[in-house]
């Protein structure tokens, strides 16, 4: 028996999932054809709540992104260098929001704003009800796990031994930092703050509880393909569903590039 | 040049110390010891990137113990990943000096003295380090190392992933950096070769204590201890009791194989002594040729059990007639051939008064106290 034959068990136990997987993909994107005219898809994007909903997402994800990784990395690197009691609780602790459902955490935000450190936020102006902080606030809370997440994987990847020469080269701690791990990292960097991104802007669950589905206010391009879905509006729904596909494709090809070059 | 005083330092739970040692000014010190001694640990404290329990760390005069790593000026050559991998090999090269702030005619100086050293010309150019060899690699890292001036050098098993041709290269490299450059050198290695080779104070750290510094000879023939002995690759060591002691001083010992020895203080008779003796320094008497003076005593017969080759050398491993006694004999590959020794074979050998140590065997965990260098 050639090796070819008796492995073809196994080998037809690895095709075959995968093969299932991509037709399943395809058959959801393709399932958007039936529906799909680039003269409706033109009109519907000529529509001022779809231009709202565009624009209220791209900016709350790149707000909330950028916010998320500002955070992260330092945390990031903290968790990742330094040694302390109850870092291994402080650290899982820190996942919590990537378990939550987003619903939850959307609920536990509200809850929040009505406790006296709510209130203080609410009293300097930070106000998230049918909000655009409100918008970012939940994206932000679902996402900055992510970005720890990411970035402490990245920051561990690095030797902290070319910090160690650094500073024996007359580097200080933040100098060995700057200008040593922060380029080291900065494809992963990079990568941590285009996912965080995609997760952001297809975030829901939160951004609803939080921020609600006003039109043209606080609807971002998940929320107004629900508001479509409700009244059986699928052009509306398509439009944006094809959107945030464009969106998930080139966001999944920078992350290759990001990834790839790093490597 | 530094000085570290009753430096004590845990990791886990791995003690290092107390720790006394001083480098003079010019000197080359090598640390010797096996892996998990503490060598780095010890070369990390002084560097600042690791705090101490306690004690303290000199640096020309100044204690430095509670300085950060970049205000003391000790430069240090890891033993791998030395290079930053985003730069350069030139940004590598300058990335202290120009960390330093240094006037840039001084770097320039500078930089051609260690372009000419370590033979830079053509990897300077280069636009990445993972082109570079392994040798390649570590010439920079010492370039990197270097520029910005510094006194004290520090390395930490440099060369330990390099092939022998291109280790002996950077070896001799270092001696020139020491005599010409005036850099004060100290050079953690677990290899005795290298220690030798370049240390002109050797200093044994086994299980985060110091066992013996001393010079090349003191530490190779008149080890402090068991434990420095077995570090050094002394293979033919008994235990012996002392029978009697001369008014010179000298021990007759007890057992199967009566030796003569130089004597060990704190010994008498009765006691029990560890005795030992290089396989190089076992004398082969060729038969028919004169015996000197000093070969006259702890002459034994004896028969070839084994032999292994090692390149540059033979060894004989000898069984002693009527004892259970074996012996290691370490002859240069000449020598061996000359002899035309095979299993078997009968020959007379003797172990010079001179070239056996002997130590109490309860000083075996005897430590080096305020050793100075």
């Amino acid at each position: 028996m050639t090796s070819v034959v008796r492995d073809l068990p196994f080998r037809l136990a690895l095709i075959v999932p995968l093969v299932v997987l991509t037709g399943y993909f395809l058959l959801l994107l393709g399932s958007q054809y039936a529906f799909f005219s680039a003269a409706a898809f033109l009109n519907q994007l000529a529509l001022p709540e779809i231009q709202a909903a565009i624009v209220l997402s791209l900016g709350s994800a790149t707000v909330s992104a950028l916010l998320a990784v500002s955070i992260a990395v330092p945390s990031a690197y903290l968790l990742a260098r330094w040694e302390f009691p109850g870092k291994r609780l402080l650290d899982t602790f820190l996942d919590l929001p990537v378990v939550l459902t987003p619903i939850a955490l959307g609920t536990l935000i509200l809850m929040a704003w009505n406790t006296p450190a709510g209130r203080l936020l609410e009293g300097v102006g930070l106000t998230l009800p049918f909000t655009v902080a409100g918008v970012v606030t939940a994206q932000f809370t679902v996402v900055a796990a992510v970005a720890l997440r990411m970035l402490k994987a990245t920051f561990e990847q690095i030797d902290p031994r070319y910090e160690r020469v650094a500073r024996t080269l007359g580097c200080t701690a933040a100098g060995s930092f700057r200008r040593v791990t922060l380029p080291l990292a900065a494809r992963g960097i990079l990568a941590a703050f285009i996912l965080t991104w995609a997760r952001a802007i297809g975030e829901f669950g939160a951004t609803v509880m939080v921020a609600g589905t006003a039109r043209g206010e606080t609807a971002t391009l998940p929320s107004s393909i629900y508001l479509a879905m409700s009244v059986a509006d699928l052009p509306h729904a398509v439009t944006l569903i094809i959107l945030l596909l464009l969106v998930a494709l080139a966001v999944l090809f920078a992350v290759r590039f990001a990834l790839g070059r790093r490597s | 040049m530094i000085r570290i005083k009753q430096l004590t330092a845990r990791q886990g739970n791995f003690l290092l110390g107390p720790i006394d040692l001083d480098l003079e000014p010019g000197g080359y010190l090598t640390i010797l010891g096996p892996s998990g001694a503490g060598k780095t640990v010890l070369l990390e404290i002084c560097l600042g990137l690791v705090a101490p329990v306690s004690g303290e760390v000199w640096l020309e005069g100044v204690e430095v113990t509670r300085l950060p790593p970049e205000q003391r000026q000790i430069a240090y050559l890891p033993q791998d990943l030395t290079l930053f991998p985003h730069l350069s090999v030139s940004d590598n090269i300058l990335f202290g000096a120009r960390q330093q702030r240094l006037d840039p005619d001084v770097i320039q100086s500078r930089l051609q003295e260690l372009i000419d050293l370590l033979a830079l010309d053509d990897i300077l150019g280069r636009p990445a380090v993972g082109t570079l060899s392994g040798g390649e690699k570590q010439r920079v890292a010492l370039a990197r190392a270097l520029l910005p001036g510094p006194r004290l050098l520090f390395l930490d098993e440099p060369f330990s992933a390099l092939d022998a041709a291109i280790k002996r290269q950077l070896q001799v490299k270092l001696r020139q950096i020491n005599r010409e450059m005036g850099v004060s050198l100290l050079h953690v290695t677990h290899d005795q070769e290298e220690a030798l080779l370049l240390g002109e104070r050797i200093a044994v750290l086994i299980g985060g204590r110091l066992r013996q510094v001393g010079s090349r000879d003191d530490i190779y023939y008149r080890p402090a201890s068991l434990d420095v002995a077995r570090v050094l690759r002394n293979q033919n060591i008994y235990e012996r009791q002392v029978e009697q002691v001369y008014a010179n001083g000298s021990f007759k010992l007890a057992g199967d194989l009566p030796l003569i020895t130089s004597g060990c203080p704190g010994a008498g008779p009765g006691d029990r002594v560890a005795v030992g003796i290089r396989s190089e320094e076992v004398t082969i008497i060729r038969p028919g040729r004169p015996i000197g003076p000093d070969l006259q005593e702890n002459l034994f017969e004896a028969k070839v059990i084994d032999i292994l080759g090692f390149g540059g050398t033979h060894t004989l491993t000898v069984a002693v007639t009527d004892s259970e006694i074996q012996l290691d004999v370490e002859l240069p590959n000449c020598a061996f051939r000359d002899l035309g020794y095979a299993i078997g074979d009968r020959l007379q050998i003797a172990l010079r008064r001179r070239s056996l140590w002997a130590l109490p065997l309860d000083s075996s965990t005897r430590e080096v106290d305020n050793a100075q260098l």
